[in-house]
Order: structure tokens, then C-alpha cells, then sequence
């Protein structure tokens, strides 16, 4: 590599110029790419890579790093024996002829605090992306799924009911993702074929592969070794914290919008809101309960009447304390 | 008035040196500060070392901060069965594995995950309740080390089902020797079903029963007395006299749940009336622990304190070689004689002639159809050790061909049954384990796990308890019935719909039991009793009354007893069992010598010093423990330890005590618990055994605790016990209205509590509770949420006995039931006895009082003003939250709560190879609590009053549109309770039991001249001196 590297000095000196250019260029692209894909994993795009690949690139990036810092040096050093051999004047650095020329006109404290600042902020943003990410602020995070399911097809152009395929929702603290036999209750027949040349579509076979249906004689594969679907989790609440969907899409009859934003017009799913304690906290305190058609809140509603309010918010009602959602 | 002075344990009652230093601090250890701040250069941090660790920790920060969050899958079902809801718990009937005779309860299934046993309240005749075994023993569904299939001898891998059998059904059939089977004396009507099919086809079987810990003595004495081998259901809700002899009925002594909830019936006084209970024994057993009157006496000699009670009683004896126990055996007929047909006798004696005797005298008593049921029998210890002790004989002179045991462990618990087993050339087990017995079988038949089969068992004549899967099965396991079948040359193959079991199972339910399956299965439980007959006494006692008096009384006596945590042993392999406290010693994960102070004091023995015990069966070295309470003379070893399990097993389970069955004496014709013969010598040199203790943890300090009176006191006052000085509640606080909503409580009966600690195996499993091992709680760093104090005390002089000793003696300024402090009981029995060596006697009298300890949920909670985070603050509701991912550790909660119920994690015990229990491996990890938050390091938690089951129980009713019933649920240790001692409910809710119990003249709150406003309430015990 070396020797390689020297043939291409005892060239002309405008030919080693032209290689240094792109020597910058690949240190540029290198950098560009490692920039990238880091971002790009922050960006929860990590259903692209997984954890090992990043860890390959990170070990990949650093050893081209190295080299090519070992090669500016080798570079730098070997200009310098050759413009001794010819003879030629040191030409003024960038440095010197374009940087310090505009830089001796600052005042080095404010222009340090000004630097110090930009790179604070930078920085800071970056630590901020961060430390969301650690603690599970994901908000927009929109993950790849197994299949390209469709809410905006499902939920928007044909209304089906949220609750037809998130049928626990009303009973449990999760709304459960639909069981592939749900799937099938339409899929059976349902094919999309006329987009597909009269064949099944390639996204409901993925499910007539996990359950074992044979689209083309519309049977079940008879000892069929099925395989469930492995969905990416969106919503990710710790686990510190216990939220129940019964308890606000039955008791507090939120709409279900409210949190998972316009989800009929979603045709890949992202997480609306953040989820974060802040953002439960706000709702808890605007919004009031049903004191009036419950029977569960009858006293409660008398006092409110007593006490001449109109409503009672979640908050008023104990919907602050720690223990509600904590334990 | 309580006026007795109460103690922790022996080091508070002497006031050792290490107690009172490790009693001043709050936590046993400090940070190591004088260490880090030594001069001493090889510990001491430099500069240097200060910036490495930092630039270290900061780019170990900075390099955790890239790390991405996990992505999380969501996997749904393929096809989701139609009663499940993911997040909505079910709950099946079945029976509980630890109580393998068939025990009614109920599990809660999440997920297809089986993660916690709750008593079965419909199944009435068993109480409702469920003990801490039970409890512990759904960790045996996730052992990681069960067998994986079917194992051959010599091979490391399972074999598929079909060459297993095809091996197996070879050497059955070929063989022209006898094929014994050894059963656990099994209750289970499909396992006898398909024993009887496979003798159909290998009539050359002979069927023997085998159990641990035998009765013989009951069986064999109501053959002679009634001809009739069994053990009888005994009522105890029938009796207002009990006089037991060393049986200890509410511990260990053949059905303690069921025996606890009917015992329990007639311990708290209504209209000053409650059953009498006269204890004799020798250990302080826990049925001892909750006695009114408790006499130590010598087990070996029980037969001698028959006698005398059966003259008393009116039988005619002889006087030579009787006991009396002073005039304690007089005042036990005289109870006895006025409680006609409502009284009881009974005695943990394996001696068939003690037992005939005791068989006498209840037939004087009116007992039977009354406190004793010989109709409706017990069915769940049929074993006679003469039939298997005749099984193994005939074994080692080589005449079976094969054997098959069924779920019973010989190889473990009978000595020499190894041996005799190694002469039988084919030796099948269907254990689930690799146990110490299917470690030496040629074939192992790996069977289902309790809560992965179909079962039918028959506990008591006519009561039949039903068993249903509730996961499919972990392992490649077999049902046994099916494998026993299998061996006929009959095809076991599940079909699409049933698996063979469930068809074999239903098929003995409709030949003999009833036709609705389905509703039996939904229920867990079917009765078809017949009423209790009264059977006629058809022995004349004389002989047997002349051979007990003519016994050599010992001086010494060893006895092998069981532990109310770990019993016989079978589950010695679940941790949660090991880590409860022994009720009456709270030792955990140990076995030891219990001797008494008189014997330790004489042998210069001290707590944890190690003696090797030597008897004619074997020499083992075990530490001390001693036991107040414990009669002179007599040694206690439990039996349970020293199981031997694979090599995997690296965490405390590995080597944990030792093996005594080999002691159990059976040269006589029966299993002899009370051994004689015993020399007992301190190892010089060794060092001192530290126990792992919860008992000294915290001391009482000399405050109003435990409150409580006699009987007699309490009929002339109801509030006798409680009259202390109250101090007027001074607050710095506001005052807030409770009356609106919930306002949570509990109630605990200090006379219904006996101790038993099931409650705080209950609480572990529903709250997440880690394990954390023997190191650990020698540290004081147990982390359960619930604690039982036990408490000793002397009982305070009466005038009659100041009149005797006292005043004779020493202070003559002592007034009658005054508080009587250990010199004072000191001097007056070293006065009352000529010999000044019986002066440490007064510990073989002491009384021992429960008190079940959690947080207390104070109104004026001090821990919640000294938090600096806000991490623990109060709802409106009355509860005390704690919320975890706010507290940063600092401990000032702990330091300032006056109760000292507060633990700190310490550790992380998830996913640390270091605390290798069920929280750090796959399988365990799914009897987690998905609703209850997994704790990390450097946190405190603590008893929450379950509030995931408060939130849901409330979500159900907000649901359905309803008011809530508070009676509707309740927490995990009141619901487990087998007395019904422990009440939770809503104190704003009229009707409530709870609200009815916090009127009750007997309650009080503990330490309430602090003003913390506790929401527990305690009812002050009430003794029937």
C-alpha cells in the first residue's frame, strides 16, 4: 500500500494534488456515511440495521479513520521532503491565507464563547436525541414492519371499526394486535388479486404463509407448521409505568385518535405522541370523567353537584397520584 | 394488662455483645468509609486512580448513550383461543403440587402461564387458605433443571417416546421375576386406574406403598382399636378442649391448612368464649407457639403422659411409670371432662400403642362422629413402612425382575432402600427431576408436571379434587397413566382434540364418581360424604398400658422433625420455600441442632457453634441453634435437607443442610422419630455457623407491641390488654378528609394469626419479591415486603408465686403483674428449685405471640417527609405510594419509618448470575407478576396493600357501571391466609368486615403514641390460661 502510495509521488506534483483531492474526497464521503448511518440509527430507523451491523460499521469507520490520518501524515511529510527536493517556497497554508486574516479581527473571548456556544448547542442537540432515545421518547418512530399492513386502506377507505381487529381493547389494558385468524375472517377471500394479475397479493400471502392457507384452492394446509407474525413494537411504554386501554377508550371514552393521532390516514403506522409522563399528565388535568353516567363515580358526582362544579377532572379525581399508574 | 416483657430472641433477652452493636444501626452495614479513607496506601484511592476511574466512567456513559433502545417485538397469536385475553388473567381449579394427597385451589393463568396459586373459597371443607409451600412450588414448573423427555440409562439425550417404550415393554415382558411398583401411597384415582390396567397385563406385579414421613402409628392403632387402617378427618372447628402431645397439627401433622382454618373458628373469643388449647411437647413447634397452655415434656416419654391422662380421665391404670408434668396433665382431664363430645386428643407419636391409648381416651371423650370423622377418612398417608421394609428385603434377595416408582423418592428418604434397589435389574422412574431415586434408574419415564396434567385425587374418603392442565406441557414429559398404559402395549397418542389423559382421566370420572366432567373440572372439587359413624372401641387397654409403663425413660432424646417450610423435603429444590422464615426460629436455608438453653448453657454450647451429632445410623456436623421453649434434655434435627441435586444447581440450593432420614429409627416395626442413643460433641476448631436469621433483625425496644390479656381479663373488660397511657396526638400536619372514596385498611387477629408465614410466600410471588439468598439475609437484607414477629415473653407473676419465690428470694418490690424482667423470672425459678442448675429452666416456659409486620400506610406517614425526591407520598385513598423510578436511594425513608418495613434493593437480583434464582433465568422469569413493576438496584420498596389488585378491581366495576364492593377482592396475604386472621377492605364502606373489625374493642394500633396514624389495625391476643 505504501509502496503503491510512494509510485503515485514520483509521479508529477499535479498528479499527487489530484490524488490528495480525492483522498479529501473519501475522507469526506467516509465521514458523510458514518454521519448517516448513525443518524439514521438514532432516527429509529433500526429496522435497517440491526445492533451488530452498527457495531460493524462503528469498528469500520474507525479503522478507515485511522488510515487515513496515517496517510494525511505520510502525505504531509513526503510534500514537504518533495518541495525540499524541488526547491519551491512553501505556498501560504489555507490557514494563513484565508482563516487568520478574518480571525485576528475577533475578540478571542467573545469569539470563544461564541464557538464554545455553537458547539454547546450542536452538541447538546445531539445529547438531547440521545438521551430521548435512552429513555424511550420515540415519538414518530415508524419502524418497517413485516408486512406493509395498511391502516389508511383498512381503517380510512373501508372504515372498519378499530375495535373489529384491536379487539381487546375494551376489555384489557391491551388492545391486543389482531390474531392472524382475524386476518383470515376477510383475507380468505379477500386477495387483492385484480392489482396483482389475478395472483394473491404478496402482502396477504406473508399471512397465508404464517397460518398455512392454500390461496389457490382456498383451503388450510392440513398439519401446517405455523409461523406467528413478528411485528415491530411502536408504542413502548416502560415498564415502570401500567397503562390499562379499557380504562380510557371504555370508562374515560377517549377516542382512540386522540392518542394515535390520524390513524386512518396512516399507511404506515408512527407513534403520534410521545408517550411521555408530561403529555399523560397534561390530558389527566383538562380532562373530566363521566361522573354523571357511572355508577362507580355516584358519590363523587353528588359532591360535585354539592360543591356546584361542573365537571370533575381526572386529576381532581386522583388521577395524579403516584400509585395510579405506578406499582 | 399486658405487662410481660417480650423479646426478639435470646441474644436481645441476654443482651449479647453483637446484638446490641449491630442493634444500634438501622442497616447492618455502613459504606465502608474508614476503608476509603484509610491511610492505608493499598486500599486508598489516589488522584490518579480518580481520574482513570472517571475518564472511564465518562466514556463508558458516553459510549451506553449510542446504545439503541432494543426493538421490541409484538408477536400475536396465529390463532388466538377464544377465552383468552392477553393482559386479563384466568383462573383454573386444580390442585395444589406441594399437598400431592389433592389440595383444592385455584391458579391464575396469564398468557398460558401458570404464576400463582390462590386458595380455592368455594372447596369450603379445606379452609381456603394455602400454606408457603404450596405457594413456593409453582417454581418447580419452571425448574430449569426438570428432565427434558424420556431418558435411558448411559445416555445424556432424551429418546424419542416410541423406542422408549419399545425398550422398556421389552424387559418388562421378558422378565420372570415379580415387577414391584412403588407408589407415594398416591390419592390419585388415574394413576390407580391405569395401575390396575398394567396389572392386567403383568400379573406378576406386586404394588407397594412408599411415603416419607409415616403414620403408622394412627393406622395401625385404629386396626387394633376400630378394625379400620386409616387416619381419620379430625374436626378441630368441633372442639372447644384440645390436648395434643408433640403432634404438630397447625405446622406439619398431616393436613395443617385445613386443620388451620377449623382450628382457627374457635380462637377468637365470641361472647367470651374460645377454645382451649394444652400443648405437650418437647420442640416449640408451631402448634406449640399457639397453645394457652404449652408444657415441655419428653416426646420419648409421651406414652408415660398417657397414661396418666387416660387414669385422670377415670381408666383404670396402674400408678407406677406415669408422668404428670406437674399438675399440668390434671388440669388437661379436668378441661377435658367438662368439654363432653366437644373435646379432642391427639398425639404426634408413631407409636401404634401410644396412638390406641390416645383412641382410648377420645372414645371416653364422645370424639368420634363429633371432633374425629373414621368414616369420611383421610386419605393422603396409606404407606406402612412394614410393607415396604418387607419390599426392599425381598428386593436384595433379588427376586424382582423390575421396578417402576412413581413419583416417590426412596433413594433420598429411606436408608437402604439404594441398595436394596440396586439389586433389581430394571429400574424404571417417572419422576419429572433428575432426584436422587431416577438417578440410579435405568429408564426414566420423565412425567408432566401436576400443572401440566389431568388428574383426579381423592384426599378424603368421598372428597374428590380435580387437576387440569394449565400450560401445555414445558418438557417432553408423559402423563404417568399414560406411560404405565402405554407399557400394555395400548397407543397413547394424543388425537387432534384430547390428549390420551384427559380421555383415561374422564373415563374413571364417569365409571366411578358422576357424569358432568366439565362441571366437576370448572368446580375443582366434588363431595359425596357420608355422616361420621362412631365406631366401638374393641380393645382392652391394659396390656398395652403395662408395656408403656414398663418403657426405660431416657435421658436424652434426638427428634427428627419437619419444617413448616420445607416438610418432607420433596420440593427442597424451590427457593422461596428456603428463604421463608421458619415460624417459630426464623432461621432460613438451614438445617440445625435445636437444643434448649438449660442443655446448651451445661455443654458450654453457644448459637452457631458446629457439634457432630453421632448415633448408631450415622455421624453428621450440624450447628446450634437454641431454641427457647425447647424441654431439657431433648434435641431437634429437621428432616427435608440435604437434597442432592444436579450439578447446574450452583446457587444456595446446592448442599443446603443435611440428610437425617438415615437416622429415623425402624428397628422397632415402625418409623421412630425419637431417637435415643445420641452423643453430641462440640468440633473443636471449627468455626462459627452463621445462620441466616430474620428473628434479631430489629428489636422491640421495650415497646407496646404486642398487646394482649387473658380470657378471663377480657370477659370482665373487652378492652383488657389495652390500657396503656395514651398520649394526646399532637400533628404539625393538616388534617385530611379520608371520608371521601376509599380509604384503605386491613385488620390482622392476633388470634387468629398462628404464624404460619404463609402470607409472606404469598406476597413474594404476587409482588415480585426477589430472593435473595443466605448471604443476604445474614446482612438483614431480606427483601420481604411482609414480615412475622415472633416474640417471646414470661408470663407475668401471679401473687401466688410471688408469695413463693420471689419474695423469698430476691426483690421483695416486685408487684403482681408487674412487668417481669428475665433477672426477676430468673431468680424466682432459681428459687423456686433446690437445685440451682434448673435455673435456666425458665426458658423451657416461655409464650410466644405472631405478629405479622408490613407497612403500615400511616396518614402521618414519617417516611414521606424525609424523602428529598418525593418518591413516596400518600394517595387519597390512605395508601402509602412508592414509585420506584423516582427514588434515587438515599434511605431516609428506611431510618425513619418507626416500623422498619422498608427494604432496599441492595442489588439488582434480575438477570445477575450472582442471586441464579428464578428472576435470572428464562423459565423462571415467567412467574413474574406482569403487573407489578420488576424493582432494580439502589431503590427502596415495600408493601404497596397490593395496589394492582385495588386498581383493577375498580376498573372492573368502573367497567360494568357499578359501585365497587369492597369485599370483592382483597391482597395477596389476606386471601392466602388459612386462618382468615389477616382483613383488607375499605374503611369508608359501613358494611365491611374491615369497618366492623376497626369498632371491635380489641383493636389497637401499633406504636400509636407516635401520631403516624397507622391504616393497620391489630386486635389484641386473647390467651385461655
Amino acid at each position: 500500500m505504501l509502496k503503491l502510495e510512494g509510485s503515485y509521488i514520483c509521479g508529477t506534483p499535479e498528479r499527487a494534488h489530484y490524488q490528495m483531492y480525492k483522498l479529501k474526497t473519501h475522507i469526506a464521503l467516509t465521514a458523510l456515511f458514518i454521519f448517516s448511518s448513525t443518524l439514521s440509527f438514532s432516527n429509529n430507523m433500526s429496522s435497517f440495521y440491526s445492533e451488530s451491523t452498527f457495531i460493524a460499521l462503528v469498528i469500520l469507520s474507525v479503522v478507515l479513520a485511522a488510515i487515513a490520518a496515517l496517510l494525511f501524515g505520510i502525505k504531509k511529510h513526503l510534500t514537504a521532503l518533495q518541495n525540499e527536493k524541488i526547491g519551491t517556497e512553501d505556498e501560504p497554508s489555507f490557514y494563513d491565507s484565508k482563516i487568520k486574516p478574518i480571525t485576528s479581527k475577533w475578540n478571542p473571548t467573545i469569539a470563544t464563547l461564541v464557538i464554545a456556544g455553537l458547539l454547546m448547542i450542536v452538541l447538546g442537540g445531539f445529547g438531547y436525541k440521545f438521551g430521548m432515545d435512552e429513555v424511550g421518547v420515540q415519538q414518530g418512530y415508524s419502524p418497517t414492519q413485516p408486512i406493509n399492513f395498511s391502516h389508511k386502506i383498512h381503517a380510512g377507505q373501508y372504515e372498519i371499526d378499530c375495535k373489529y381487529c384491536h379487539s381487546t381493547v375494551e376489555k384489557s389494558k391491551s388492545a391486543s394486535i389482531p390474531s392472524l385468524n382475524t386476518c383470515m375472517n376477510c383475507h380468505k377471500y379477500v386477495k387483492a388479486a385484480e392489482k396483482y394479475n389475478g395472483k394473491t397479493s404478496p402482502e396477504i400471502q406473508k399471512i397465508y404463509d404464517a397460518i398455512g392457507f392454500d390461496g389457490d384452492n382456498m383451503e388450510y394446509i392440513k398439519g401446517y407448521d405455523q409461523k406467528p407474525i413478528e411485528w415491530v413494537r411502536i408504542h413502548n411504554l416502560p415498564d415502570l409505568a401500567y397503562f390499562n386501554h379499557s380504562q380510557h377508550v371504555v370508562v374515560g371514552k377517549v377516542e382512540c385518535q386522540t392518542c394515535h393521532g390520524p390513524i386512518q390516514e396512516m399507511d404506515k403506522v408512527y407513534q403520534y405522541s410521545t408517550l411521555q409522563m408530561g403529555w399523560c399528565i397534561d390530558c389527566h388535568r383538562e380532562r373530566g370523567i363521566d361522573s354523571e353516567n357511572n355508577a362507580y363515580y355516584e358519590e363523587v358526582h353528588k359532591n360535585m353537584i354539592a360543591e356546584g362544579k361542573d365537571y370533575v377532572t381526572v386529576a381532581e379525581n386522583g388521577g395524579l397520584e403516584c400509585s395510579k399508574c405506578h406499582y | 394488662m399486658s405487662s410481660n416483657k417480650y423479646w426478639k430472641g435470646v441474644e436481645e433477652l441476654e443482651q449479647t455483645q453483637e446484638f446490641v452493636t449491630s442493634n444500634a444501626n438501622e442497616f447492618s452495614e455502613g459504606l465502608p468509609l474508614e476503608k476509603i479513607f484509610s491511610n492505608d496506601d493499598a486500599t486508598r484511592a489516589n488522584r490518579r486512580d480518580f481520574l482513570k476511574y472517571f475518564g472511564f466512567g465518562l466514556g463508558a456513559v458516553t459510549l451506553a448513550a449510542c446504545n439503541k433502545a432494543p426493538i421490541k417485538k409484538a408477536i400475536p397469536y396465529t390463532e388466538k383461543p377464544d377465552n383468552v385475553t392477553p393482559g386479563v388473567p384466568l383462573y383454573y381449579a386444580s390442585s395444589s403440587v406441594s399437598n400431592s394427597e389433592g389440595f383444592p385451589v385455584l391458579v391464575k393463568v396469564r398468557e398460558g402461564r401458570p404464576i400463582k396459586f390462590e386458595p380455592n373459597k368455594e372447596a369450603t371443607y379445606f379452609g381456603g387458605g394455602l400454606d408457603g409451600l404450596g405457594h413456593s412450588a409453582i417454581l418447580s414448573l419452571y425448574d430449569t433443571n426438570r428432565l427434558k423427555g424420556a431418558m435411558v440409562a448411559g445416555k445424556t439425550k432424551p429418546v424419542a417416546w416410541a423406542d422408549f417404550d419399545k425398550q422398556v415393554i421389552k424387559a418388562l415382558s421378558t422378565t420372570n421375576k415379580t415387577i414391584a411398583i412403588v407408589t407415594n401411597g398416591s390419592t390419585s384415582m388415574v394413576t390407580n386406574q391405569a395401575i390396575a390396567d398394567f396389572k392386567a397385563k403383568y400379573t406378576n406385579t406386586e404394588v407397594v406403598a412408599y411415603e416419607p414421613i409415616s403414620y403408622s402409628g394412627i393406622t395401625r392403632a385404629n386396626n387394633a382399636s376400630f378394625s379400620s387402617a386409616v387416619i381419620p378427618a379430625y374436626n378441630f372447628q368441633n372442639a372447644d378442649v384440645i390436648v395434643s402431645f408433640g403432634a404438630d397439627f397447625l405446622g406439619t401433622w398431616i393436613s395443617p391448612i385445613k386443620f388451620h382454618a377449623d382450628y382457627s373458628k374457635n380462637r377468637v373469643p365470641k361472647e367470651g368464649k374460645m377454645s382451649k388449647h394444652f400443648q405437650f411437647e418437647s420442640l416449640m413447634s408451631l402448634t406449640g407457639a399457639n397453645a394457652d397452655v404449652r408444657v415441655p415434656i419428653k416426646m420419648s416419654n409421651v406414652g408415660q403422659h398417657l397414661i396418666a391422662l387416660y387414669r385422670e380421665m377415670g381408666g383404670a391404670t396402674p400408678v407406677n411409670g406415669m408422668e404428670t408434668a406437674g399438675n399440668s396433665i390434671k388440669q388437661a382431664a379436668a378441661a377435658l371432662k367438662g368439654a363432653q363430645g366437644r373435646a379432642l386428643v391427639i398425639c404426634g407419636s408413631n407409636n401404634e400403642q401410644d396412638q390406641i391409648l390416645v383412641n382410648a381416651i377420645n372414645t371416653m371423650l364422645g370424639s368420634y362422629g363429633s371432633t374425629i370423622d373414621i368414616t369420611n377418612y383421610y386419605k393422603g398417608q396409606s404407606a406402612d413402612e412394614k410393607d415396604f421394609d418387607a419390599f426392599l428385603a425381598k428386593a436384595k434377595s433379588g427376586a424382582y425382575g423390575a421396578v417402576i416408582t412413581l413419583d416417590a423418592n426412596p433413594a433420598y428418604s429411606y436408608a437402604g432402600s439404594a441398595n436394596a434397589f440396586a439389586k433389581i435389574p430394571v429400574r424404571i422412574s417417572t419422576s419429572i427431576t433428575l432426584d436422587e431415586t431416577a438417578e440410579t434408574a435405568t429408564h426414566i419415564a420423565t412425567g408432566l408436571h401436576p400443572l401440566e396434567s389431568w388428574d383426579i385425587k381423592q384426599p378424603y374418603n368421598g372428597r374428590f379434587i380435580f387437576s387440569q392442565p394449565t400450560i401445555s406441557p414445558v418438557f417432553e414429559g408423559r402423563h404417568v397413566a399414560s406411560s404405565l398404559v402405554a407399557w400394555t402395549g395400548v397407543d397413547v397418542k394424543d388425537t387432534e382434540d384430547f390428549s390420551h389423559a384427559y380421555v383415561y382421566a374422564k373415563n374413571v370420572f364417569t365409571s366411578s364418581i358422576g357424569t358432568n366432567f366439565n362441571e366437576a373440572i370448572e368446580k375443582g372439587i366434588v363431595e359425596n360424604v357420608a355422616t361420621a359413624a362412631v365406631p366401638s372401641f374393641n380393645i382392652t387397654t391394659g396390656e398395652v398400658i403395662s408395656e408403656i409403663a414398663a418403657r426405660k425413660k431416657a435421658d436424652s432424646e434426638l427428634i427428627l422433625y419437619q419444617k413448616v417450610g420445607v416438610r418432607d423435603g420433596a420440593y427442597g429444590n424451590t427457593p422461596w420455600a428456603h428463604e421463608m422464615p421458619d415460624p417459630v426460629s426464623k432461621v432460613t436455608w438451614d438445617n440445625y441442632l435445636s437444643v434448649a438453653m438449660a442443655d446448651a448453657k451445661s455443654n458450654g454450647w453457644e448459637l452457631g457453634d458446629m457439634v457432630s451429632v453421632s448415633t448408631a445410623n450415622g455421624k453428621y456436623d450440624l450447628p446450634v441453634l437454641i431454641q427457647p421453649g425447647q424441654s431439657k434434655g431433648t434435641f431437634g434435627i429437621a428432616l427435608g435437607y440435604g437434597r442432592v441435586l444436579p450439578p447446574e444447581v450452583q446457587n444456595d440450593l446446592k448442599d443446603l443442610g443435611q440428610n437425617v432420614y438415615p437416622l429415623v429409627d425402624i428397628k422397632g416395626g415402625f418409623a421412630n422419630y425419637i431417637i435415643s442413643g445420641v452423643t453430641i460433641e462440640k468440633i473443636a476448631g471449627a468455626a462459627l455457623h452463621e445462620f441466616g436469621m430474620t428473628q434479631s433483625h430489629y428489636s422491640i425496644e421495650g415497646r407496646d407491641i404486642i398487646r394482649e390479656a387473658s380470657l378471663e381479663d377480657f370477659k370482665k373488660d373487652p378492652k383488657a390488654g389495652q390500657h396503656v397511657h395514651k398520649p394526646k396526638p399532637i400533628t404539625l400536619w393538616e388534617d385530611y378528609d379520608y371520608s371521601k372514596g376509599h380509604h384503605w385498611g386491613m385488620a390482622i387477629d392476633m388470634n387468629a394469626c398462628t404464624g404460619c408465614s404463609a402470607c409472606i410466600v404469598s406476597c413474594s410471588i404476587e409482588n415480585n419479591v426477589p430472593i435473595v439468598g443466605r448471604d443476604e439475609v445474614r446482612r438483614r437484607r431480606e427483601m420481604h415486603w411482609l414480615r412475622v414477629d415472633r416474640y417471646y415473653s414470661f408470663e407475668a407473676p401471679t401473687t401466688k408465686d410471688l408469695s413463693l419465690s420471689i419474695v423469698h428470694g430476691g426483690d421483695q418490690t416486685v408487684q403482681a403483674g408487674e412487668q417481669m424482667s428475665k433477672e426477676k423470672v430468673m431468680e424466682a425459678y432459681a428459687e423456686a428449685s433446690e437445685d440451682k442448675a434448673t435455673a435456666y429452666d425458665y426458658y423451657e416456659n416461655v409464650q410466644v405471640a405472631h405478629q405479622p409486620m408490613m407497612c403500615q400506610h400511616c396518614d402521618n406517614a414519617p417516611c414521606e417527609t424525609v424523602c428529598p425526591v418525593l418518591a413516596t407520598t400518600h394517595s387519597s385513598e390512605g395508601l402509602n405510594q412508592m414509585t420506584y423510578n423516582r427514588c434515587i436511594g438515599t434511605k431516609y425513608c428506611g431510618n425513619n419509618c418507626p416500623y422498619k418495613v422498608r427494604r432496599f434493593n441492595w442489588f439488582r437480583y434480575n438477570e445477575n448470575e450472582k442471586f441464579d434464582y428464578h428472576f435470572s433465568n428464562d423459565l423462571g422469569k415467567m412467574v413474574i407478576n406482569p403487573d407489578v413493576t420488576v424493582r432494580s438496584r439502589g431503590v427502596m420498596e415495600k408493601c404497596s396493600f397490593c395496589v394492582q389488585r385495588i386498581q383493577a378491581t375498580k376498573l372492573v366495576a368502573k367497567r360494568e357501571n357499578r359501585k365497587m364492593n369492597t369485599d370483592e377482592f382483597t391482597t395477596a396475604c389476606a386471601q392466602t391466609c388459612p386462618s382468615n386472621a389477616i382483613v383488607f377492605g375499605d374503611l369508608n364502606d359501613a358494611n365491611s368486615e374491615i369497618a366492623k373489625l376497626y369498632r371491635d374493642d380489641r383493636s389497637y394500633h401499633v406504636l400509636e403514641e407516635l401520631g403516624v396514624k397507622p391504616s393497620v389495625q391489630y386486635l389484641t391476643k386473647i390467651r385461655n390460661k
